[in-house]
């Protein structure tokens, strides 16, 4: 519905919430262009720095345009949005569908002409590619408008809802082809959440609320491994690396997703690894097939990905598929940590600080001796509902015999 | 490079073949003084003697089974069925002692059995059959089905070579009506699959007189969608890699068969997706076929059973929109 | 019984037979007859799976006919013809193997019986659809015609398979490419419990003269006549005159196969052929003649024992085989030379 030549148009303005009030910063919109709206309906949210508040619209008619963007301080006065109201006695309103920014309390099929991209059915079907998709992004399938037959979700339908600038999740890239829109600035003294900090929590969360999350630990010895990195002059986790891969073959149940009931052991490695890219938050990058590739191959391929993350030039490609995760987050001296489960994989590999340390070892004729070793310990957090305390305990002994007899 | 019809690539293998091979024997009825039911052979006697360019008598149990014998001691007989119909009356021979043969006793039998199938031309029941399921269903018997000219001269080629028997589904409706530029002299066309033409929101899977007929359904574009069209060229093997990576990338399939749908090969193309190619569908394997009717011979009963234009482009759309 | 044309047996044999030729023919029916009895043994002891045929009383049809075939003709052999596969070379042993389903077997466990043929020996196996394999036998000759060379082609079947049309087909092609096949009919009588008046309504060797060509019709018992007329046929084929049928007239004197105690062959009928019996007959010739005969005989009993002790030792196939060799994956290698032992071929 756009607006006739003989409509009036209204100023929806920032009001002043007290005399010292001087500007106000808009927190949320209910509406977008083109939506109908009642006089007297919160229009939008804002805050100051004496109240947080909602804005009642000033008249009943069609929005026509949105001048402040959420996150923005404007001086009190400013026109923040326009009301178009028509001329000609007008309709009577649509009820607002699904435009608040909430959830909907209630799951019921409409028969009205509530729009299809709405539509919320209990009993939708999701076809295998399309579950396949979304999982490996991380969507939710509720969000994702159908425009198949009956509303139903098509492929095209998901990809599209990918390609969107619907925030992305911590395992996408943040790649954009479009500048991103800059971080709200602070209000009062705190500060609100980055979209890509929200969408890693949202994701972490999600990971911990669905997963039977545990982590089991090993100490490994990793004297051999400090030789030969720098013989070769690659870093030990592409050594760490190597071992997981071999041990995967060895306990292939860690090296699978878990989607609601179905499991899917994969016999590609495609491993996952974890970037920090600073106040920005984390991504997960993967080397694809890295079972195909020797310890000076992962090395090459991890700094390449590594580099491509920071410089923000991953692909979609790049974060898809992984099928085993490690982070490697040791350059500050943590010994230990309880990583949270890249879903839909079922084990994440922990590698922190290797620290020297004096240990007992024991030589070829039983006698012990205290020795000073470099020692680092390996956390594995693996999801109980696919696997037991025992293959996790077997997979660490794999790979600390691994990384513990290296060449 | 010359262009030929479907059916002039079809001589010009097998001349290329007699010339080349002296091993080569042509066997039919009606093949030689004549040249042929449908003028395939015309003119091969004047150049290779009727002893390689053999009449045989009216028996196509004859024709198999001599052939059999013919192969084992060092020759290679391609036979020709007049029409692909009365492989019946040699079905014993092909299945049991043709198909059978080298799996029992290590004996290879390097035959050729032409087969002239499909309708569309008010040939009744008895002379418009795609009898190419029966032999997909016999152990040791390939089969294979060229849609272009090119492919119609490189597989009988491929065949000819080829150590065990193979059933050649040349289609009569492609004889005339196919045109394409054919290279000249001996090559082979592999047993696999070809992607005639590439998409990514549907695929089309269909194989001999089937192609052109999925090719013109989508060539309007279908309302911009993008749709593949897969021409399987070898049903005996069946390119499972091709099959199954149309499917991945377009998710969406619809199977063409010119045979009578029950058991036809796209039936077994049908279950090869579903069983392999389950994870990247988005909608179900649709089929289009021709019922389980002998093909009739009056214009309009034909036409209403045979798979057209029409019929495959309204499956797409609406799989399309599912 | 009507005769298109008889041989004499005696005469016209011993004018191409040699002592040790007709000691041949006496080994190749005794070695078939003591192995298809320890097959049977071994049926009975649960050792040979599936069923089991042989052809008892009939060995002179095989053993005379095979004998006069060279190194470069073919034969499909059939399933009461066991002499034919010794002849051309085929040890003992392996054909227990194959009897027993075991991996040294010709066909390595994937046909059964007598469905085999060493193609490294010239001899195509049989399929169980009768008389398919006179079409494979007419083919064969075929080629030979076309390509100039003077070779013959030799199949069995048996007088109920002649009412199938791959029958008519294969004497009528035959006859009409005028081509160097030895077709012999084997008429023991029964085609399982089907007697021959049931099977057609005329002599079957007058038959071959409806296609155009020579019918024999020679007392199948007689393993000497057998050669002869099978030698005759050969000469005709290389000749150029065509196909010839021979009517071995015989005996089955055992069921259709082991499964079967044929009640419905009448008992005078069996004990008239007893008389009749193929070794025993030659056995006398050769016993006028001077030949020590139990020594034959009990050489040919070491063979065997020694044949059953190898195949009894030998593995079953590997079940991990059973789906490979159904397609040709190199070259279509075609069918190898035969022994040929008889005289006139050396």
């Amino acid at each position: 519905m756009s607006s006739s030549p003989t409509d009036v148009l209204v100023d929806v303005t920032m009001p002043q919430m007290g005399v010292s009030v001087a500007e106000g910063t808009v927190v949320a919109w209910r509406v977008e262009p083109g939506d109908r709206i009642e006089a007297e309906a919160t229009i939008c949210d804002i805050s100051t720095d004496k109240i947080d508040t909602e804005v009642p619209s000033p008249a009943t008619g069609v929005v026509t345009e949105i001048l402040v963007p959420i996150g923005e301080t404007v001086d009190v006065g400013t026109v923040m949005a326009r009301i178009a109201v028509g001329g000609d006695g007008g309709s009577p309103p649509q009820p607002l569908d699904g435009g608040t920014a909430g959830a909907p309390t209630t799951e019921t099929k409409s028969s009205s002409s509530a729009p299809v991209a709405a539509a919320r059915n209990g009993d939708r079907r999701y076809s295998p590619v399309v579950q396949r998709i979304a999982a490996e992004h991380g969507i939710d399938l509720g969000q994702v408008p159908g425009t198949g037959r009956g509303g139903r979700v098509r492929k095209q339908d998901v990809l599209a809802f990918v390609e969107t600038d619907e925030p992305p999740l911590h395992i996408e890239s943040p790649y954009r082809p479009e500048p991103v829109a800059p971080p709200p600035a602070p209000v009062a003294d705190g500060g609100e959440l980055s979209r890509m900090r929200r969408q890693i929590g949202e994701h972490m969360k999600r990971s911990l609320d669905t997963t039977a999350t545990c982590t089991t630990w090993i100490e490994v010895d990793m004297s051999r491994v400090e030789a030969a990195r720098g013989r070769l002059g690659v870093t030990a986790l592409a050594f760490v690396a190597r071992a997981c891969i071999d041990a995967i073959r060895e306990h292939p149940a860690v090296n699978a997703w878990l989607e609601g009931e179905t499991y899917t052991r994969h016999t590609d490695v495609n491993l996952g690894i974890a970037v920090s890219l600073g106040e920005d938050g984390l991504i997960v990058p993967v080397v694809p097939r890295a079972h195909e590739l020797s310890v000076e191959g992962l090395a090459a391929r991890i700094r390449d990905i590594a580099r491509r993350a920071r410089a923000r030039q991953l692909t979609p490609d790049d974060v898809h598929g992984g099928t085993f995760t490690i982070t490697n987050p040791g350059q500050y001296g943590s010994i230990m940590a309880t990583p949270i489960i890249n879903l839909p994989q079922v084990a994440i590999l922990d590698f922190e600080a290797v620290i020297k340390r004096a240990v007992v070892v024991t030589d070829a004729d039983g006698n012990d001796s205290i020795a000073i070793r470099p020692m680092t310990i390996l956390g594995l957090s693996w999801d109980h509902r696919a696997l037991d305390g025992a293959v996790a305990a077997q997979f660490l002994a794999t790979v600390k015999r691994q990384l513990e007899s290296v060449a | 490079m010359p262009t030929l019809t479907y059916l002039q690539a079809i001589s010009s293998a097998l001349r290329d073949e007699l010339r080349a091979d002296e091993r080569v024997l042509l066997m039919g009825e009606d093949i030689g003084v004549f040249g042929g039911a449908f003028k395939v052979t015309d003119g091969f006697v004047e150049e290779f003697g009727t002893d390689r360019v053999m009449d045989t008598p009216l028996a196509e149990s004859g024709i198999i089974g001599t052939a059999v014998g013919a192969a084992v001691v060092g020759m290679r007989p391609v036979c020709e069925m007049q029409f692909s119909d009365f492989i019946s009356c040699g079905f014993d021979q092909l299945v049991n002692v043709a198909g059978k043969m080298h799996y029992r006793q290590g004996l290879a039998v390097p035959i050729t059995v032409r087969l002239p199938s499909g309708g569309g031309f008010s040939g009744g029941p008895f002379h418009s059959q795609n009898p190419e399921a029966w032999f997909m269903h016999s152990p040791g018997i390939k089969v294979v089905a060229p849609s272009t000219a090119e492919d119609a001269k490189g597989l009988l080629h491929a065949a000819i070579h080829d150590p065990n028997p193979v059933c050649y589904m040349e289609h009569k409706h492609l004889y005339r009506r196919v045109k394409g530029e054919v290279p000249s002299g001996v090559f082979e066309t592999p047993f696999k699959a070809r992607v005639a033409q590439p998409g990514s929101d549907l695929v089309v899977i269909a194989y001999g007189a089937m192609v052109p007929v999925a090719l013109e359904a989508v060539s309007d574009g279908l309302d911009g969608a993008s749709v593949e069209v897969l021409d399987l060229r070898s049903l005996v093997p069946l390119d499972e890699e091709a099959i199954l990576d149309s499917v991945e990338r377009c998710s969406k399939v619809v199977i063409l068969d010119e045979a009578n749908a029950t058991c036809a090969a796209g039936a077994q193309v049908a279950a090869l997706i579903a069983e392999k190619g389950f994870e990247s569908l988005d909608g179900p394997v649709v089929r289009v076929a021709t019922p389980d009717v002998p093909i009739p011979f009056s214009p309009p009963l034909e036409a209403a059973v045979l798979p057209g234009v029409d019929r495959v482009r309204e499956a797409c759309r609406e799989l399309l929109a599912y | 019984m009507a005769t298109h044309m008889a041989e004499p047996a005696a005469d016209a044999a011993a004018e191409y037979l040699t002592a040790e030729d007709r000691i041949w023919l006496l080994r190749a029916m005794l070695l078939m007859r003591g192995l298809e009895e320890r097959a049977m043994s071994l049926y009975r002891q649960g050792r040979v799976p599936g069923s089991f045929y042989d052809g008892y009383g009939q060995e002179a049809v095989s053993a005379g006919a095979a004998f006069a075939m060279g190194p470069e003709d073919r034969l499909c052999i059939l399933h009461r013809d066991l002499a034919a596969h010794l002849i051309r070379g085929v040890t003992p042993s392996r054909i227990l193997s194959q009897y027993m389903g075991r991996a040294a077997g010709i066909t390595h466990g994937r046909d059964g019986n007598v469905h085999f043929g060493d193609r490294n020996l010239g001899c195509v196996g049989m399929v169980s659809m009768l008389p398919d394999m006179m079409l494979v036998a007419t083919g064969m000759a075929m080629a030979f015609k076309l390509r100039g060379e003077r070779r013959c082609a030799m199949t069995w079947f048996g007088d109920g398979s002649t009412s199938r049309g791959d029958f008519h087909e294969a004497m009528n092609w035959a006859g009409v490419q005028k081509l160097p096949v030895i077709f012999v009919l084997e008429n023991n009588q029964y085609a399982y419990s089907t007697p021959v008046d049931k099977q057609y309504a005329v002599d079957p060797v007058e038959r071959a003269a409806a296609y155009g060509f020579v019918g024999v019709t020679v007392d199948g018992n007689d393993v000497e006549a057998m050669f002869e007329a099978a030698r005759a046929a050969r000469e005709r084929a290389l000749s150029g005159d065509g196909p010839t049928l021979i009517e071995a007239v015989t005996m089955r004197m055992h069921g259709h196969a082991a499964h079967d105690d044929m009640k419905y062959v009448p008992k005078e009928q069996v004990e008239e052929w007893r008389k009749r019996d193929p070794i025993e007959r030659q056995e006398a010739l050769l016993r006028s003649l001077g030949v020590d005969i139990d020594e034959l005989r009990a050489s040919v009993k070491a063979l065997i024992d020694a044949a059953a002790e190898e195949a009894l030792a030998g593995p079953m196939p590997d079940p991990a085989t059973a789906v490979d060799g159904v397609f040709c994956e190199g070259e279509a290698e075609p069918l190898g030379d035969g022994q040929a032992p008889w005289s006139g071929f050396h």
